[in-house]
């Protein structure tokens, strides 16, 4: 869980520092793509997540629900890292 | 000659047919034609003049076509400014090209409504635009500070010349449904124009994540994909049963295209991708309508009406990419510096590294790395450089492209400091003046940047080709 809060918490300080304006206030339940959210927005958090993570998010994981809000995007890189672990 | 004349006549024989989906919302030849001429009207009486240029900031939608359609009306100057664009980076283009106003969705200080989401805002530059007398169309806005080539300038004439020899191997016509995701700031001539022009109707992709892009191609039988790689591979890998049988054409542009994504398209669509060569300055090349399945890494045979010509090749054929044919730009502004001045012999030196094989196709084996395509954006490195630069603890920098599997390129720097600094504090600083995807992914400190030894300019080097 604590690995939940920290990814989310890492993910919001991005998105409200690197992608969203200032007046946009981003919370772990901001709807991203409403809120305007597009493919520039999200070609920087993919680059975020790998650089932060070694992690390139998997194309299959590019849909609708993963970008819904910062909670369900924290979820998907936390499986994404324990199943890198498991792998190894 | 006037490019609404083109689309008015396209328009007449066309009138009920859609032009246009944006949703739901679905906007006939005739409404889209009405919509123009309302507009130009209104952008007339705010007092827009002809040749006056008018930065347009708009995202993808009808009104950005209308938009454009409409201040060529009135034979006003179209310059697209990514919507993305930090307001210090549109000011800098506003002031670089001399620009008479912004249109944006977005209002500012003393801007006027024109529609409900289109504001005009009107600008005092420093001296007034010199057109040189030429029927102006478009400039694209290439660079920062540092570089000679500010803005592509391109008249009525040169982009009807390059939309009708792109047309002789695209061939879209009334029966075709053009599927667009690519951002309109970056791709609107030899694409929406041409697609306007030849009667094929537009559906406006809400989002680029597979799902309701899928969705979207069936609902409206889409015939053509236009999209950059990274597109393509969010398709590939979308895990659902949905095909694309409609879609006759499906172009990949931009950057190389990654194997893996190429194979992986085909088998999923049981349709190969065909790999274009489009360049600003020029047009649409290449594209590989001939044979994309075999031979899925080449740009294709160079189209009907150009001539492409490698230079120098070394013994496996490489050598730089030299292109001659019509449609070519006008001029580079500001300073202001004719086509004819730069290509006395008619040939168009790319800066791409290629070669080409027994039956004519291209093969880009290194890309001009005074650009950086990053998922079908333009990134140029003189502009990051300038901010970077800018920050007190920064001596000099250097920024290029990096082959990234998925991205085509992705934004880097090597720095070297007057005094010490973490990459993430120059990263945000980048942030608080550049559009995020300008942003360095990464941040090298060295001692040096590396420069090139005859002009001392920073060195950029032909970048390597996506593995």
């Amino acid at each position: 869980m604590s690995d939940l809060t920290h990814v989310q918490a890492r993910l919001l300080e991005f998105l409200r520092g690197e992608v969203f304006s200032p007046q946009t206030a981003v919370s772990g339940d901001t709807d991203l793509i409403a809120s305007g959210f597009d493919s520039v927005s999200l070609v920087s958090l993919l680059l975020f997540i790998e650089r932060t993570y070694g992690l390139w998010v998997p194309e299959r994981e590019i849909t609708e629900a993963t970008f819904k809000n910062t909670r369900a995007l924290a979820a998907v890189v936390v499986r994404l890292l324990d199943e890198r672990q498991s792998a190894s | 000659m006037n490019l609404t004349e083109l689309l008015d006549s396209t328009a007449s024989r066309w009138s009920p047919k859609p032009a246009i989906i944006e949703g739901d919302s679905i906007v006939s030849y005739a409404e889209l034609v009405e919509r123009i001429a309302a507009l130009a009207s209104q952008l007339q009486a705010l007092g827009v003049a002809p040749g006056a240029r008018i930065g347009l900031s708009y995202p993808n939608s009808i009104t950005h076509v209308a938009l454009t359609f409409a201040l060529w009306r009135i034979n006003a100057v179209v310059v697209p400014i990514p919507v993305e664009c930090t307001d210090e980076e549109l000011s800098g283009v506003a002031a670089t090209l001399r620009l008479e106003a912004i249109l944006a969705r977005r209002r500012r200080g003393t801007s006027v409504s024109v529609q409900p989401e289109v504001f005009f805002t009107r600008l005092t530059p420093d001296l007034p635009a010199d057109n040189h007398g030429l029927n102006i169309a478009f400039i694209r806005f290439t660079s920062g500070t540092t570089s000679a080539r500010k803005g592509v300038v391109l008249s009525h004439e040169t982009i009807r010349d390059r939309v009708l020899a792109a047309n002789q191997a695209l061939r879209i016509g009334p029966a075709d449904t053009v599927m667009w995701c690519l951002p309109m700031s970056h791709h609107f001539l030899v694409t929406i124009v041409l697609y306007l022009t030849q009667g094929a109707t537009i559906v406006l992709a809400r989002h680029v994540v597979a799902g309701p892009f899928l969705e979207a191609v069936n609902r409206w039988r889409g015939t053509v994909l236009y999209a950059a790689p990274f597109h393509y591979a969010l398709l590939a890998r979308d895990a659902s049963s949905a095909g694309i049988c409609s879609v006759r054409l499906a172009v990949s542009t931009t950057c190389s295209l990654p194997e893996e994504v190429a194979v992986d398209f085909h088998r999923r669509f049981g349709l190969p991708l065909a790999q274009a060569l489009g360049i600003i300055e020029l047009g649409l090349i290449c594209v590989n309508v001939d044979d994309p399945a075999a031979r899925w890494n080449s740009v294709g045979r160079p189209l009907p009406d150009y001539a492409v010509h490698i230079r120098d090749p070394d013994s496996d054929g490489g050598g730089e990419v030299l292109v001659a044919g019509p449609g070519f730009f006008d001029a580079y502004d500001n300073p202001w510096i004719w086509r004819e001045q730069l290509m006395a012999d008619g040939w168009f030196a790319t800066g791409d590294i290629g070669r080409k094989d027994a039956e004519g196709y291209l093969y880009l084996i290194g890309r001009n790395a005074a650009v950086i395509n990053l998922a079908g954006r333009k990134v140029f490195p003189e502009e990051i450089e300038a901010v970077l630069n800018r920050h007190p603890a920064v001596r000099e920098s250097r920024v290029y492209g990096t082959a990234h599997p998925r991205l085509g390129e992705v934004v880097e720097a090597e720095v070297a400091l007057r005094s010490a600094i973490e990459p993430d504090a120059l990263r945000v600083f980048c942030r608080a003046h550049l559009s995020a995807d300008k942003v360095p992914s990464r941040i090298r400190m060295v001692h040096a940047v590396a420069r090139t030894a005859v002009t001392g300019k920073v060195r950029r080097p032909i970048a390597p080709p996506v593995a």
